[in-house]
């Protein structure tokens, strides 16, 4: 998306680069593989500087954007991220400022955002059961007990849950979804971690068997949770497929170099045909990820009528394109990009992960049929 | 748009001739299809385009010395918005198109004052229409590779080969031919443009009936067709120039008709043509089966916001021309997918029908056609090398023919794989 930016996007791109090149790149991510925890505090703190957790935070408690258009902004910085495999709970921290700020009540707003905001509270989103499936909270039972609540159940796939101070978990409450603001020191919440692909991610199971004030309840009792997790995943999947491009667009870049730098049986690899028209075809595929994935963001942030087939198709589009990509690229690199030295594995786990969890392709293509009476 | 002085009283003028001139055009129908086109339909046709010519709306950016209207691009612009949801009469089909789209810039770029003066206003007024004379049976990829020859003869030049694929030439007045005029030099050195008369005598025009039944392309044959050197477009062994401009207001019409042509649904519905299918079998809950179809859409709306991404750098002029290829390979590469997931989806449907243009004899047409624009207009494996040689800077293969003479070419050719090599 790099040549299509207003210059309030250059800046917000420009700044992210800049940024990230002094403080965390790619190859100082390293350093923080072993880590339980992922990411440094501090790191967080000056991310939430820049503006990475305000852009779709009501402007009243710090957050607001610019330009107006909140989530093609940070659809640029999330496409920095995937660029430089930034850690940190990027997407859901901005899934669940967006959700509070649309349905949080009125002491949620205060209690949360303002936090969130600075970087100094770190909110994730919990809508996966066990097994990683979308399952509307049935992997989840929240009952009601006078005025507390009571929840018994598994959130699977919670991204950086082991840092988190507030999951925002979806459960069911008498067999309809509800969303709940849990604190993680609550008794009865544990965090078991999990190994993740993506070295530089971080995520737990976690397991409730806790009890709530019934006001812990996002947005309240009677709060339409159908419409806000609609909203909430067209976020997630629009941060996921931009991240995503930054991703495939470095490693298309660094396949493209070394192609043109290695040598055999006389020649650059790249001047072979049985490369170069790989690449061509690469250069197609990414292009088409770089349209939809713009489109994407313009759609769901203009809150279109078609916002929810637009987030489905560009999701099973950009996981399907970014599995070959990804897999091109490794085989044009060949036995360099097995190594653990070389970056391309960074980049491959990051984009594979990120489309794993939020582009399912055979679960958004039903969506499409499903959004078309098919 | 409307800074420019006039542009709206132009605009409105245009909408008031469009609606009481010209028919709407009717969703999913081409004006390019007009196979069995008798010589009645054809003179309609032409007399169609001269009166939308009196009125002012053919060749509006060309200088008026010329016939046009020597109208800006902004009136162009305009043209294009209004008249999109009328049937624009094309006489001839895809030869209009061409003769239109292609030949008349190319002519603009590279004929003398002279020849600009004496046919263009001919050629918007339809009393000529032309087709490209390019490809031949034994030269496509390869174009600078062609085999026909002009020879030099006293004043004249006289022509002899063959050339194919030429849409529409049973319609057309005159070919725009490409001719060898050096066979000692490198294939590119030794090329030289022509305007040939059809109607000559000289000329054979056959149509090729392709896998579909369709009789659009033909196959001229020259034998010792005689022309002048007023005939000549741009200068004698310099047309690979002159191709060369042409291949890109050649791209620039692809990019027009190639969405349409590949049954993309701009109005999002989802994939018409195999929910037919699929409902036609009783399939439309088959897991898999709806897979193929959302695959499908989703393809088909990626293609074209790819198309108005790369259009819009192209148009604005911030991106590299040869980006024109990624829209002609997404198209090359979508397409055939398209057309395999109808046969998949018809499965029986498209082996045998009751009625001719049922969604069976479509898909299995497909099956063929899916692949138009894999090979026509620069094949998906050229594409290829124009991306990855002029997009992300590849270096190019070691060329066989580049530096030498083409006569050693051919004689070199027939040797290649023999042990001496």
């Amino acid at each position: 998306m790099d040549d299509e930016l207003t210059d309030e996007q250059r800046l917000l791109h420009d700044t992210a680069v800049r940024f990230i090149q002094s403080e965390l790149p790619l190859a100082a991510t390293r350093e923080l593989h072993e880590d339980p925890r992922g990411y440094d505090e501090k790191w967080l703190a000056r991310t939430a500087e820049l503006g990475w957790y305000s852009l779709l935070v009501a402007e009243e408690h710090g957050g607001g954007s610019i330009s107006g258009h909140g989530l093609i902004d940070l659809a640029v910085v999330a496409d920095t991220i995937g660029r430089f495999v930034q850690p940190g709970p990027f997407i859901s921290m901005n899934v669940v400022g967006a959700a509070v700020t649309a349905d949080g009540t009125a002491e949620q707003r205060a209690a949360l955002l303002p936090g969130m905001v600075a970087g100094e509270v770190v909110a994730t989103w919990a809508p996966f059961d066990s097994t990683g499936k979308w399952d509307g909270g049935h992997g989840l039972t929240v009952t009601a007990d006078g005025d507390e609540i009571v929840l018994r159940g598994t959130r699977g796939f919670v991204q950086d849950a082991l840092t988190s101070d507030v999951l925002c978990v979806v459960g069911t409450l008498g067999g309809a979804p509800v969303q709940v603001l849990v604190p993680t020191r609550t008794a009865g919440v544990d965090v078991e971690p999990l190994t993740c692909l993506d070295l530089s991610r971080r995520m737990g199971e976690v397991t409730f068997d806790a009890r709530l004030p019934a006001a812990a309840q996002l947005g309240g009792a009677g709060a339409d949770t159908e419409v806000a997790l609609e909203h909430q995943l067209q976020i997630a999947v629009v941060l996921a497929c931009a991240e995503t491009v930054g991703a495939l667009d470095t490693m298309f870049e660094m396949t493209v170099e070394y192609s043109k730098g290695r040598v055999a049986f006389g020649r650059p690899i790249g001047s072979f045909q049985a490369l170069k028209h790989v690449m061509a075809d690469v250069a197609v595929f990414l292009e088409g990820c770089k349209a939809v994935a713009t489109e994407s963001a313009r759609v769901v942030d203009a809150g279109g009528d078609d916002a929810a087939e637009v987030v489905s198709m560009a999701a099973s589009y950009i996981d399907e394109r970014a599995t070959e990509i990804a897999q091109q690229c490794l085989q044009i690199h060949g036995g360099i990009g097995f190594t653990w030295e070389h970056d391309l594995h960074l980049l491959m786990r990051r984009a594979r992960s990120t489309t794993s969890l939020w582009c399912d392709p055979v679960w958004h293509r039903e969506r499409i049929c499903e959004v078309h009476a098919l | 748009m409307s800074e420019i002085d006039g542009l709206d009283d132009y605009r409105t003028e245009m909408r008031a001739w469009l609606a009481a001139n010209l028919p709407a055009r009717v969703p999913g129908s081409s004006t390019l299809d007009v196979d069995g086109l008798t010589p009645e339909q054809l003179a309609d046709g032409r007399a169609q385009q001269k009166q939308m010519y009196d009125a002012g709306y053919v060749g509006i950016t060309v200088p008026t010395e010329y016939g046009g209207q020597g109208l800006s691009e902004a009136h162009q612009r305009v043209w294009i918005e209004e008249s999109a949801g009328y049937a624009v009469p094309l006489p001839a089909g895809v030869a209009s198109m061409v003769t239109m789209g292609v030949v008349l810039p190319t002519l603009l770029a590279n004929a003398t004052e002279e020849q600009k003066r004496a046919w263009i206003p001919r050629l918007l007024r339809a009393e000529d229409i032309w087709v490209q004379l390019l490809s031949e049976p034994a030269a496509g990829s390869d174009l600078a590779g062609i085999l026909t020859r002009a020879t030099r003869t006293g004043d004249t030049w006289v022509l002899n080969g063959t050339k194919l694929w030429s849409s529409g030439a049973t319609y057309a007045d005159y070919g725009i031919c490409l001719a060898r005029t050096d066979w000692d030099v490198p294939k590119h050195r030794g090329l030289t443009w022509f305007k040939v008369p059809l109607h000559d005598e000289r000329v054979t025009v056959r149509p090729v009936r392709q896998v579909n039944g369709s009789l659009e392309f033909c196959e001229e044959f020259l034998d010792d067709v005689v022309v002048g050197d007023d005939m000549v477009i741009g200068p004698v062994n310099g047309g690979w120039a002159v191709a060369n401009s042409m291949l890109v207001f050649e791209r620039g019409v692809g990019h027009i008709e190639g969405p349409r042509a590949g049954g993309a649904t701009s109005q999002r519905e989802l994939a018409p043509d195999l929910v037919e299918l699929a409902r036609q079998r009783g399939t439309t809950g088959n897991a898999a089966v709806r897979q193929l179809i959302a695959r499908a859409h989703a393809e088909d709306w990626a293609h074209e916001l790819l198309t108005q991404r790369v259009t819009a750098r192209l148009t604005s002029g911030s991106a590299n021309p040869a980006s024109a290829a990624l829209v002609k390979l997404s198209m090359g590469l979508r397409n055939p997918e398209r057309a395999i997931a109808a046969v998949t989806i018809a499965g029986r449907l498209a082996v045998a029908w009751r009625e001719a243009g049922s969604s069976g004899e479509r898909a299995a047409t497909g099956f063929f056609y899916g692949r138009q624009f894999a090979i026509a207009g620069g094949s998906n494996q050229i594409q290829r090398n124009v991306i990855s040689e002029r997009l992300l800077g590849l270096p190019r293969e070691p060329s066989e023919d580049k530096d030498k003479p083409f006569r050693e070419v051919l004689r070199d050719a027939q040797g290649w794989g023999s042990a001496d090599r």
